[in-house]
């Protein structure tokens, strides 16, 4: 009797657990058909010393590529002593103590470690080195980038849905030039703003900044390593708020007027209506405009190519690098399985901390 | 409903997507062959290509010819190609390479010695550009077009200054744009520099930062039989120099330049002197140019009296593809595309710099381009960056060499410290010995 | 301060946000479109002029005349077009199974169909390349089927999350009527996450529209598919070296505006298709 029962429901499970095969299938086979190879050959070309585009033999060389990314040492400088007074010399433009150059100090074999920045600490001078200095600054960079971006562009993705989910007149126009930076083909786009913020009064942001008043009309901001990073920040947040806004609109509007109405029957004031109807209602597609926003910064590419070519890297545009002008295939696809696991890790910290589990 | 219209869709593009395919495999069989040339289409240059393949195939008929487009940022250019190498691809025949990668894509080239004609060929073009493109004593790639570093000037502006000449060292230069600069920003032009070139850290700067160095016989960072000769004090002394320029006669944005910036400086009258290759000189005499008539050029400036200035050399070649299916076929095609008489019509009808010597002193030639003959003795002594020598690993000598001058320019580094470090890249790069560069 | 003033001053603050950010938003598009309608000349000026001073056709006539620029707008439209349609129907298929029904592997799934994007474009592109050109596909259909690897996941996933959203007894009140699983996904779930559809649509078809490392190296043997990103990548100017600013610019405003229209044409469908078959209560 028991049997037959459980068999009973197990029926029923079976026959949705079919189904949602069955709707899952063409997924699945897209991932399987288009995917499954490609991915293979980043994993495994990850693990050899593959030329791309060449006939030399490709030899399995472990996890060297990974060590060569990421080896990191930090080494301490030694001051320079004065011969004369004894004491550390002093630098006489800077009147900084002067220490010795981080060429002499940092290891040469097996591999070449290379200045990647210096700290001071408890009265001590270090220097950190790397022997891939430019993926390690990419990491650095990629993150600040990601963070940085993904912030204003949720904050500033939520006003815009906000305001366009309010009825006023022009509406439908206003949302249809929300999508305008987003429609602008991204390469063009980029190469756009690289011409706004060229470095002589050719460029809109220098004419715009010399009529405020600030500075001459000759600022170079994308030589400037304090001004780059803003400078791509500031086009990707204009490109991709479209991005957030549209998901969280249409939130927005799965959440019914009548709750509102509710609320302010209740005597709830609009920003009490936000904070307790609105944040809570539009969590889920929060969530998933994050995972996927962050998932696209950690991956940028195009930007930092265009605007910054080879001065200063993303992690992608480094990868790329290493494909196409190195023809590194085997620390070219070690830096995009690095990618993938730093991905992975902040998604599934977000779906963690968000809750967008499926079950 | 609508999913009727998305099932239709679906067939649509599965049918699109595999009756195509089929249509092409029919191709290939039979006696006609077909060659596929990948190259440039930058203005006229694709009409020129297409025109110069409808007359092979006229004196051909059993061969078809395809020429195809490729963009002109160099990254996606080589991209395009190595995937193609990659994938051992035959799909094209014939490639225009740069100046700077028989080096690095030599395996997957063919050895164009080997066919009839190739050697008589060869003799004719300026041997600087043969020598850089023979690996192993392989001709991989046979000159198609060439380019060389000059310096614009305004002579509008060096008159006004009381300067009867181009400066002859890179001292006379600074002395001039910083006079020519001052005055014209006295009489207003706020936006006015005295010297513009390619600064950003990319292969351009690799172009300019050599002429500096060759010129002060600092050498050319790897010699041809392959010694690192970059640690020496004429080039330090060289690239300091060039760090000096920024903010003071060259914009500080200068360490952002490429080809383009430098140019539209110069076409809008805001520079008295220009570091550029040839094609500025047609743009930029253009009607509505504003330092149209007022310009010329000169050979880049020497490093001290009485030294020779250097021009780095650029300009592509034909070659063809190991994987092709006719490689005799598209040999023979790409002899005919180099010959002397399409290079003639070539620098005829769309000021192409032949790499053809006589070609320069042709009376046809000279007339539609008095210009262009004027450069002969630069393209004679222009000097070749080391790709051949640093062959595979051009790409990574290259970087490391114009993102350490890089570092000079943007203050970042000074130029002893660079170059020294630059050395042991170098050496870790290729394995080389270090020396010092020989005199001449 | 009584109710009528804040009522203004709060109107007044509306205002202006709105005009702040519509001209955030669009203003870069202003100066693309300004300098669309400038010569060579005038661009290189110094300082920047805000409204060209010549305005000139020039541009326009070029990129009009440009053959391939107008082949590679088909091309794109179809492109993208195959792509969202192809990711809605399948991404809504598979959301439904991980919104609303109940089975064993469903976190790995989603995991599964969300490593696809996890990768750099590069990474994925040589191994792409070589199978397409493995089995001969061809370019349109090797576009659309590749650009299902970031398309596919973000559709799957939003779509996921609206379903999970739609209460359960829509479900089971259509069984009780007597429709299967699959119509009632079809007949009354589907309807009911439009916007969401919508929404997925217009940014699966924009990011595809967008992609241009793909796009350039499928199709460089065969000119008659390019897209868009690669045909304005092709624009060159009379001698190499040289880039056609204005041209580019031109090109980006006679790409973005019926976009523009598009969209704002598909607005008017959500507002309606709301109104009409509202969530109830």
């Amino acid at each position: 009797m028991a049997r037959a029962k459980k068999r009973g429901m197990s029926e029923v499970a079976k026959k949705e657990e079919r189904l949602a095969l069955l709707m899952l299938l063409p997924s699945f086979f897209v991932i399987v058909v288009i995917a499954i190879y490609p991915l293979f050959t980043v994993f495994r070309d990850s693990l050899t010393n593959k030329i791309f585009a060449s006939n030399q033999p490709v030899e399995f060389v472990g996890l060297s590529n990974y060590a060569q990314l990421l080896s990191v040492t930090i080494k301490e400088l030694p001051p320079v002593i004065d011969e004369t007074t004894g004491q550390q010399a002093i630098d006489d433009k800077s009147g900084e103590p002067v220490y010795e150059r981080a060429i002499t100090v940092l290891p040469r074999e097996p591999q070449r470690f290379r200045e990647v920045s210096q700290f001071s600490l408890l009265g001590k001078r270090y220097v950190i080195g790397a022997t891939e200095r430019d993926f390690i600054r990419a990491i650095v960079d990629t993150l600040i980038f990601t963070v940085v971006s993904v912030v204003l562009e949720t904050l500033l993705g939520l006003i815009i849905a906000l305001v366009v989910n309010s009825n006023f007149r022009g509406r439908g126009f206003m949302r249809a030039s929300m999508l305008v930076p987003w429609a602008i083909i991204t390469v063009v786009s980029a190469r756009m703003w690289q011409w706004m913020l060229g470095p002589t009064r050719t460029g809109l942001v220098n004419v715009v900044l010399q009529i405020v008043g600030i500075g001459d009309g000759q600022i170079a901001f994308l030589r400037m390593s304090e001004y780059q990073l803003p400078a791509i920040i500031a086009v990707d947040v204009w490109k991709t708020t479209p991005f957030m806004a549209l998901l969280l609109l249409a939130g927005l509007q799965l959440i019914p007027n009548d709750l509102y109405k509710a609320a302010a029957v209740d005597g709830a004031n609009k920003v009490r209506q936000f904070f307790a109807i609105t944040l809570p209602l539009l969590r889920p597609a929060i969530a998933v405009a994050l995972v996927f926003r962050t998932l696209d910064a950690l991956r940028v590419f195009d930007v930092f190519q265009v605007m910054l070519s080879r001065t200063r890297y993303s992690m992608a545009s480094f990868a790329q690098d290493q494909l196409i002008q190195y023809q590194n295939a085997g620390i070219s696809s070690a830096a995009s399985v690095f990618i993938f696991l730093l991905i992975f890790v902040f998604a599934l910290l977000y779906i963690r901390m968000l809750g967008v589990e499926a079950e | 409903m609508g999913k009727k219209f998305l099932v239709w869709c679906l067939v649509a593009v599965l049918v699109v997507g595999f009756a195509v395919p089929v249509a092409y495999a029919q191709e290939g069989e039979g006696e006609p062959v077909t060659l596929r040339l990948l190259s440039g289409a930058v203005g006229q240059e694709l009409e020129l290509t297409k025109a110069a393949a409808a007359r092979y195939m006229a004196a051909n008929p059993n061969i078809t010819v395809e020429v195809f487009d490729t963009p002109d940022a160099v990254q996606d250019r080589l991209g395009v190609y190595l995937q193609y190498f990659e994938t051992k691809s035959s799909e094209a025949d014939l490639y225009q390479i740069d100046v700077i990668w028989p080096g690095d894509l030599a395996e997957h080239l063919i050895d164009l010695y080997q066919y009839e004609g190739a050697q008589e060929q060869a003799a004719e073009n300026f041997p600087a550009i043969i020598e850089n493109n023979t690996v192993g004593g392989k001709l991989v790639g046979m000159p198609w077009f060439t380019d060389a570093g000059l310096l614009y000037y305004r002579t509008d502006l060096l008159k006004k200054y009381g300067y009867d000449a181009p400066p002859g060292t890179w001292a006379e230069l600074e002395e001039m744009a910083m006079k020519i600069q001052d005055g014209e920003r006295a009489a207003g032009n706020e936006d006015f520099w005295g010297y513009v070139w390619q600064g950003n850290a990319y292969e351009g700067l690799t172009c300019d930062a050599l002429e500096w160095i060759d010129s002060s016989g600092g050498g050319t960072i790897i010699s041809p039989d392959k010694v690192i000769t970059i640690n020496n004090t004429n080039a330090v002394a060289a690239v300091d120099r060039a760090a000096a320029w920024v903010g003071k006669i060259s914009p500080a944005g200068v360490t952002g330049f490429q080809e383009e910036d430098a140019r539209n400086m110069w076409q809008a009258g805001n520079a008295a002197f220009m570091r550029n290759w040839p094609y500025c000189y047609s743009l930029g005499n253009a009607d509505d140019s504003v330092v149209k008539g007022k310009f010329d050029v000169a050979p880049l400036p020497a490093g001290a009296e009485g030294g020779h200035g250097a021009a780095t050399l650029g300009g592509w070649q034909v070659a063809v593809s190991k994987y092709s299916k006719n490689p005799e076929e598209a040999a023979k095609l790409a002899l005919f595309m180099t010959s002397a008489g399409e290079q003639k019509t070539r620098a005829i009808e769309g000021s192409f710099n032949p790499t053809i010597m006589f070609l320069y002193n042709d009376a046809e030639v000279c007339d539609a381009s008095p210009f262009m003959c004027k450069l002969y003795d630069v393209f004679t002594g222009a000097v070749a960056r080391p790709s051949t020598a640093t062959a595979p690993k051009y790409n990574e000598v290259s970087t490391a060499f114009f993102q350490a001058v890089h570092s000079v320019l943007t203050g970042d580094n000074d130029g002893q410290t660079a170059l020294e470090e630059l050395e042991l890249d170098l050496a870790g790069i290729t394995g080389f010995e270090t020396g010092a560069p020989t005199m001449e | 301060m009584n109710k009528g003033l804040q009522y203004t001053i709060g109107r007044v603050l509306f205002w202006l946000l709105i005009i702040l950010i519509f001209v955030y938003l669009v203003f870069p598009f202003y100066w693309a479109l300004n300098s669309s309608f400038k010569t060579e000349s005038e661009l290189q000026r110094t300082p920047a002029t805000f409204v060209p001073d010549n305005p000139t056709l020039q541009n326009y006539r070029a990129v009009f005349h440009n053959v391939n620029f107008m082949r590679g707008l088909l091309n794109s439209v179809i492109v993208a077009t195959c792509t969202t349609l192809l990711a809605l129907v399948i991404g809504s298929f598979g959301a439904f199974a991980l919104g609303k029904l109940r089975f064993r592997g469903k976190t790995l799934s989603l995991y599964l169909i969300l490593a696809m994007t996890m990768f750099p474009s590069i990474a994925v592109l040589s191994g792409l390349y070589a199978v397409i050109t493995k089995f001969h596909v061809h370019p349109i259909l090797a576009m659309i089927l590749s650009y299902m690897i970031f398309t596919l996941p973000f559709t799957v996933w939003v779509l996921t999350s609206f379903f999970k959203d739609l209460p359960m007894e829509i479900m089971r009140s259509a069984q009780v009527d007597g429709a299967t699983p699959f119509q009632t996904f079809y007949r009354i779930l589907l309807p009911l996450t439009l916007p969401a559809l919508v929404t997925t649509g217009l940014l699966a078809f924009i990011a595809a529209w967008n992609e241009y490392l793909f796009a350039l190296t499928f199709t460089t043997i065969d000119p008659s598919s390019r897209t868009v990103p690669v045909a304005i990548a092709l624009f060159t100017g009379q001698v190499s070296h040289q880039e056609p600013f204005g041209e580019i610019m031109a090109a980006a405003v006679i790409v973005t505006i019926p976009l523009v229209i598009l969209v704002f044409i598909f607005q008017q469908k959500i507002v309606a298709g709301l109104t009409a078959g509202a969530v109830k209560g």
